[in-house]
């Protein structure tokens, strides 16, 4: 496959790029030049032909909703809008079959945590811009799998844990089990359980086996294969 | 009541200040030239974070009249970040009321509105992928975030098509069904800064502002009975056929 990653200064994106890169043709992007990245490509994701240079023959694009580059709240609010925006109409333009969107479970993170939160729950994400910029993005990819423009795989990750001796957070995600649900996404029937109809949006959350485990995986287990690593 | 008005010089704004300043003392923005008012007047990008909040400062309301449809950096400049921006700017001082303003579609989109009738303000947002659609319903959805996190109440007045009700173009030939005077639609802004917030079923609440059409496609129910807005015009002559239209060739 051809796969895209954004936020390539996002030391997610970069992980990601090196796990997929045995078996998949990878390129990185960002907005501003990252050091040091193999296949790297930088673009800024504007209504322009750069972007949609940037998606063609694209199989799937890994949005990771990241960037380790700072910016005030309106550079981030942008990057979390018109970019995806520009992003994602590009991709359909261009043809691109999938995209899968790495949002947050912090979007859900009013929600009691006694409750058995599920993709079911409506969103309770807070102004904090990162979140609020994770739910804009859920909102603007939604509208374009709703067109049945582009299948998106939305997966929301829980805060990523670099380090297994760490005790995690009860939302936390090893970044294995990140890697690993991303790849079950790159090519899961995420149509799964409609009966005949097909869907065009999947939604997912995605966190490891931690003590006090805060959300459930059912149905990434069920529809992306999505398995737990022991540690 | 102290209020500030984004947008003020666009197409809704010199319709809404002749309803509001009688009993209230207005603090217009905009980044056109001035109008020829006797109101306060700031030279205001609505996406310009720190503008906003310095503009909102002594402020009791703040109602945006924003809007920009067709470039892609502005549309998102104007109808998403500027919404936020006008969010902000009310949490930061403790204003307590934003009337966010934006087209029907905003919430009923195609997928709606190319099926459905009795199409309601309370339904769930599916603006669809279209520019202006998907930019306001962006900076909706922010006001609905801030108001679940914030002593904020928003209320938003979606509107489509406005006339001035004496023009003869169009009489008789049938309209989009979400249709209303401008004068009307200025009107309108009078009980969304007047209502009490603890009146209202809850701190964000959309409300579609046309005039009583028989069409059925949309209904304006609860702006008359939230509100207690009523429109004066209801717009006949464009959906009555006019005599001499009433029977063509074929019709026997």
């Amino acid at each position: 496959m051809n796969i895209l990653i954004t936020g390539a200064s996002a030391a997610i994106a970069r992980r990601l790029a090196s796990a997929l890169g045995d078996r998949h043709a990878v390129t990185l992007t960002d907005r501003a030049a990252v050091d040091g990245v193999e296949n790297f490509v930088r673009c800024d994701l504007d209504h322009d032909d750069a972007t949609s240079d940037l998606v063609r023959g694209m199989d799937v694009i890994i949005h990771s909703g990241r960037s380790e580059r700072g910016g005030s709240v309106s550079e981030r609010l942008d990057d979390a809008m018109r970019c995806l925006y520009n992003l994602v109409r590009a991709a359909c333009e261009e043809g691109t079959p999938r995209l899968i969107f790495l949002s947050s479970l912090a979007v859900m993170g009013r929600h009691d945590e006694r409750h058995a939160v599920t993709e079911c729950w409506r969103p309770a994400p807070t102004t904090d811009t990162e979140t609020l910029g994770f739910h804009m993005g859920e909102f603007i990819c939604r509208e374009f799998a709703r067109e049945h423009r582009i299948e998106v795989v939305c997966l929301r990750l829980g805060e990523l844990t670099w380090n297994s001796g760490e005790a995690p957070p009860s939302d936390g995600l090893y970044v294995e089990d990140a890697v690993h649900a991303v790849e079950r996404a790159l090519s899961a029937d995420i149509s799964e359980g409609y009966a005949d109809s097909r869907s065009y949006w999947g939604l997912f959350h995605i966190q490891s086996s931690v003590p006090n485990q805060r959300f459930l995986t059912t149905a990434a287990r069920t529809a992306l294969g999505y398995t737990l690593s022991a540690r | 009541m102290n209020v500030l008005i984004l947008g003020a010089n666009g197409m809704l704004g010199p319709h809404v200040i002749p309803a509001l300043e009688e009993e209230h003392t207005l603090r217009l923005t905009d980044i056109n030239d001035p109008p020829d008012t006797p109101h306060e007047y700031l030279d205001v990008d609505v996406s310009n974070l720190d503008a906003v909040i310095a503009a909102a400062e002594g402020m009791d309301a703040i109602i945006d009249l924003s809007v920009l449809r067709h470039d892609r950096r502005l549309a998102f400049d104007v109808n998403a970040r500027g919404t936020y921006n006008a969010c902000a700017a009310a949490v930061h001082h403790g204003i307590e009321r934003l009337i966010n303003t934006g087209p029907h579609f905003t919430i009923a989109g195609p997928t709606y509105e190319n099926s459905d009738h009795l199409i309601g303000p309370d339904v769930p947002s599916q603006s669809g992928t279209n520019l202006y659609a998907i930019t306001k319903s962006l900076g909706q959805e922010i006001c609905r975030v801030f108001t679940e996190n914030h002593d904020l109440h928003v209320l938003t007045l979606l509107f489509y098509n406005f006339h001035y009700g004496d023009e003869r173009e169009g009489f008789g030939k049938d309209f989009t069904p979400y249709n209303v005077t401008w004068k009307d639609a200025g009107e309108a802004f009078k009980p969304a800064l007047s209502a009490p917030l603890d009146s209202l079923p809850s701190k964000c609440e959309t409300f579609f502002v046309f005039a009583d059409l028989p069409h059925g496609k949309f209904t304006n129910e609860k702006a008359k009975r939230v509100l207690g807005w009523r429109p004066t015009d209801n717009l006949e002559d464009f959906w009555h056929k006019r005599p001499s239209e009433g029977r063509t060739r074929g019709d026997g």
